[in-house]
């Protein structure tokens, strides 16, 4: 008793998260022809610090600052160090670990990559609700709003800008997640995005009718290959699988098959898989 | 049903002090042996024994209980209770706690708290009471309130002794929180008037315990 009378207030949480992965992208450029996609793989760490506040008994408000990077094995100009920050809150309707749910999340970062031409400050709204159904079953659906502004690409085309990662984009997705039990998670995921994209490829007229920005891409260590600004509509589906390794560690596998649809039938695939060590210190 | 389960109660507890006999001045002890269906020991299981007769003399040991909140997990885990007693449940974390129940066998919410809550709860009705914490869904506790003072957990070895037992035969069960059969199939009596100790075993049917995950999820990036 007397320890607790001498306890600090307890307001709020500082928690730490450190995420290392490795993944392999099928289609770095989002090309639509063989001759144009770039795969390669690459290794990222992510470092969090995180204050978590519960104002109430149903909401949990948590802030954030990370730094993150990664190292691509062949594709150097993608290598990139982030930095930003995020707010969020999870507020539950009722209580109870089955009461639904809704988060509202908004995040601000600066992504300065080797490549200049990518380097930008990126945002990113996000409105979730979901529940659990069960300790086993939960399930979410959300939209996302995101905003990547960027000013650094010069002009190829008179009239046509050079700001190709100057992109924005809305999109909404569901998933669904079954814990078989205290370790072992698998879930599922679809999405959909509206908005623009940039693809990389040889220049060619389909692409070029669409394209709302140009510019030189030498990232890929090709003078025929221009980065391109367009409008598209994007479905994303995934897969994960995470392991726990602890209560404060676990492994997480997951694949994600990504479409991108524009229009004179531009079109692009892509499979990322992603193999990631999560820590909470 | 409750009214009932009241009255029975109300009966034991007026027999407090009654019926009692000179026969009956030494006790006995149920040592009780519990595993699943593997012969593994079962810890934190709860032995319960009830006197067959109803004129049995009681002995009440009616003492306050603490559920403590150590590591955002509750401490004990399982704890066993006689009905009728006050529980506190002290957060020793440095974040803050809002415990809730919503067990038929008693509906409480201690909101937003650190520290000691200022009101304690009484458990005044029979059953199992699963408790949990609005903030960290994982956590997750149960309080099993007997009508009988007469029970005990097992421990690691999936031991439990019942000790202080007037001799007398009792109906003699077992709870635990993955039990996968009806408590009331595990019934046995165990007759303490032959000798002051009585050995009874067990083996229970356990369903995998599911728990809300509390290791950490790869939430990052948008890949998944």
């Amino acid at each position: 008793m007397l320890t607790l009378a001498n306890a600090p207030l307890a307001t709020a949480e500082q928690t730490f998260a450190i995420d290392a992965e490795i993944f392999h992208d099928s289609n770095l450029t989002r090309a639509q022809y063989a001759a144009d996609i770039r795969a390669d793989a690459a290794a990222g760490l992510n470092v969090e610090a995180r204050e978590l506040w519960a104002p109430t008994g149903n909401d949990i408000f948590n802030v954030a600052a990370f730094a993150r990077g990664e190292v691509y094995r062949r594709y150097h100009g993608l290598n990139d160090v982030v930095v930003g920050g995020r707010a969020e809150l999870r507020h539950k309707f009722v209580l109870g670990y089955e009461a639904p749910w809704v988060l509202v999340s908004m995040e601000g970062s600066h992504d300065d990559y080797n490549d200049t031409l990518r380097d930008s400050n990126r945002f990113l709204a996000n409105m979730e609700l979901g529940t659990r159904f069960t300790r086993r079953w939960d399930a979410a659906a959300g939209v996302v709003y995101d905003r990547r502004y960027d000013n650094h690409g010069e002009s190829l085309v008179p009239g046509i800008p050079g700001t190709v990662f100057d992109l924005r984009g809305f999109g909404g997705y569901a998933r669904v997640g079954y814990a078989f039990n205290e370790i072992v998670y698998a879930g599922a995921r679809l999405g959909v995005r509206r908005g623009d994209v940039e693809s990389t490829a040889q220049q060619s007229l389909p692409i070029f009718l669409v394209s709302t920005a140009i510019a030189a891409d030498p990232v890929f260590g090709s003078s025929d290959l221009y980065a391109y600004r367009l409008r598209g509509t994007t479905w994303t589906g995934s897969a994960m699988t995470s392991i726990a390794l602890d209560e404060r560690s676990s492994i997480n596998l997951s694949y994600a098959d990504e479409r991108t649809y524009a229009a004179y039938g531009n079109q692009y695939k892509s499979r990322v898989v992603t193999l990631l060590l999560t820590y909470r210190p | 049903m409750n009214t009932c389960r009241h009255v029975a109660i109300g009966a034991l507890l007026a027999a407090i002090g009654f019926g009692a006999s000179a026969a009956h001045a030494q006790t006995s002890e149920i040592v009780a042996a519990v595993a699943d269906s593997r012969g593994k020991p079962v810890a934190d299981a709860v032995v319960v024994a009830v006197p067959v007769e109803a004129n049995v003399r009681i002995v009440a040991r009616m003492r306050d209980a603490v559920v403590d909140q150590v590591g955002k997990e509750f401490v004990p885990r399982v704890m066993a209770i006689f009905v009728g007693t006050t529980v506190t449940f002290p957060n020793h974390d440095n974040v803050r706690h809002h415990v809730y129940s919503f067990s038929p066998a008693k509906r409480f919410e201690l909101p937003l708290y650190s520290g000691v809550p200022a009101q304690p709860v009484v458990f005044d009705k029979p059953g199992v009471v699963v408790l949990g914490c609005n903030i960290h869904d994982w956590m997750i506790g149960y309080i099993y309130v007997s009508e009988s003072p007469y029970f005990a957990k097992t421990a690691s070895d999936g031991k439990a002794v019942i000790s202080d037992l007037p001799p007398h035969v009792y109906t003699v069960r077992v709870w635990h929180p993955d039990q996968d059969e009806a408590e009331d199939t595990t019934r046995k009596n165990v007759d303490t008037t032959r000798t002051p100790h009585v050995d009874a075993a067990w083996q229970l049917r356990l369903k995998p315990e599911i728990k809300i995950r509390r290791a950490p999820m790869g939430e990052r990036g948008g890949r998944y």
